[in-house]
């Protein structure tokens, strides 16, 4: 991407990035990867991707494109529609809010801000789940995803971060 | 010109907020949809996944192969006495191949003696598990047939140990699959020793619980529980599961199938019988007197 171009904002194709990187996690989220826990145990990696690049470049993840995100998501891995969209417009909300915060800060702090914020909707979804099935959900599975999620946020940001640095 | 950058900043916050209410009443809608009529919904998922099929089959190939490459590397030094194992087997195996071909044919010629019909039921289509889904909340699989193979709902899917799971979403090419495990779960089944009914129940953990077994029930660690064919929706004599664990009324049980590792299902052409004609047996006559 010439230097010029990214001072202009003019993106063309390149501005289709993270929305293209995170259709594609959206994909590989429900890939049978050979174990009984791989459905749980699958990073949201779309959760991941939708605040890494709106920690960076939040234009180019308009409420439009977490919003289309959400639903395909929803979709593929077969859970109630609306689970994942909530999820994603509300990681744009508290990121446009919160981006302030910890903007400029080291990689420790936005693993830290990521953390406590898949907590909050990690918890969220699953009482949403809870009132669609009209039953309390176990939390064990949820707590689960949360912690792998947490911890595969360092790996999928850095290559999300290369990826960025040489496109954008 | 501050008053004008304040402005405009401003007005994107408003347009970012209206936005933002917008898609999240949709988001609220959907949601209201899955709860009073889950129908449509559940159409839209089925013919969704027809369109990631391609992507997520395509996707799978290369993790297989790259799953299957590691397993090799991990399993050539144990391959000496996984051989020496495999031998003593396929002995053992051979002696059961013979007894089990005289009790067929003994069945068999029981059976026509006897007038009792066929119940071998055979398979509408043996597909390739292409997606896992649920995340966090569900227990689910994605196969590669759909209604154009013939797959219709609440079809039972077995692998070659025992029952998976049922069929709920039908695409024209894809299926999902609920399985067992799922906490939607409820399998009807009986103990294959003692022939006491209970209900297997999925907990969408790798184990199930029995429960609603006869509280003076003769149940031991290691029983396995089949079908009982009740409610209609799964054949009976169909391998389910093996209790592994009895804590007071809590009997656990753990799934035949490889659920963790499903690769090939079969879903079987078992379809439960139209309801019934309400319409009395028999005819009164004129007097009002069963003729």
């Amino acid at each position: 991407m010439p230097a010029s171009a990214k001072r202009s904002g003019v993106l063309g194709f390149a501005g289709f990035m993270p929305v293209g990187v995170s259709l594609l996690l959206a994909m590989i989220m429900p890939l049978p990867l050979g174990s009984g826990v791989a459905g749980y145990a699958m990073p949201h990696l779309v959760m991941i991707s939708c605040f890494y690049w709106l920690s960076s470049r939040p234009l180019l993840m308009p409420y439009g494109a977490c919003f289309l995100l959400g639903l395909l998501l929803d979709l593929w891995v077969g859970v109630p529609l609306g689970v994942n969209i909530v999820s994603l417009l509300l990681t744009r909300l508290f990121v446009l809010n919160q981006l302030k915060h910890y903007r400029g800060k080291n990689r420790g702090v936005h693993w830290m801000v990521f953390t406590v914020m898949a907590l909050s909707l990690f918890s969220l979804s699953w009482l949403i789940m809870s009132i669609v099935e009209g039953t309390l959900l176990p939390l064990k599975t949820v707590f689960l995803q949360w912690l792998v999620t947490s911890f595969f946020y360092a790996p999928v940001a850095f290559i999300l971060g290369r990826l960025r640095r040489l496109m954008l | 010109m501050q008053t004008t950058g304040q402005s405009t900043r401003l007005r994107r916050a408003g347009r970012g907020r209206d936005a933002f209410w917008l898609y999240m009443s949709l988001a609220l809608a959907l949601l209201a949809l899955e709860i009073f009529g889950p129908g449509f919904p559940r159409q839209l998922r089925g013919y969704a996944n027809d369109v990631a099929a391609p992507v997520l089959a395509t996707l799978a190939g290369p993790i297989r192969a790259a799953q299957s490459g590691m397993e090799r590397i991990a399993g050539v030094s144990d391959i000496y006495l996984e051989n020496q194992t495999l031998r003593d087997e396929n002995g053992k195996l051979r002696q059961w191949r013979e007894a089990a071909q005289r009790l067929i044919q003994e069945n068999e010629q029981l059976r026509q003696i006897l007038k009792v019909p066929q119940r071998e039921i055979s398979p509408v289509a043996t597909a390739h598990v292409i997606g896992v889904g649920g995340g966090a909340f569900e227990r689910s699989v994605l196969i590669n047939a759909g209604s154009g193979d013939g797959i219709a709902a609440n079809l039972p899917v077995v692998d070659e140990l025992g029952l998976v799971g049922r069929t709920i979403e039908v695409g024209y090419w894809t299926t999902r699959v609920l399985l067992i495990s799922d906490l939607n779960s409820r399998v009807p089944v009986r103990l294959e020793r003692t022939g006491e009914v209970a209900i297997a129940v999925g907990l969408n953990e790798p184990f199930m619980h029995l429960r609603f077994l006869a509280a003076n029930s003769n149940v031991q660690v290691g029983d396995r529980i089949i079908t009982s064919g009740h409610g209609g929706l799964f054949p009976p004599d169909v391998p389910v599961g093996q209790i592994t664990e009895i804590n007071n009324d809590i009997l656990k049980v753990r799934p035949l199938s490889a659920l963790g590792s499903l690769d090939f299902v079969r879903v079987m052409d078992y379809r439960p019988l139209p309801p019934e004609v309400k319409q009395p047996i028999v005819e009164p006559n004129s007097t009002g007197r069963p003729q």
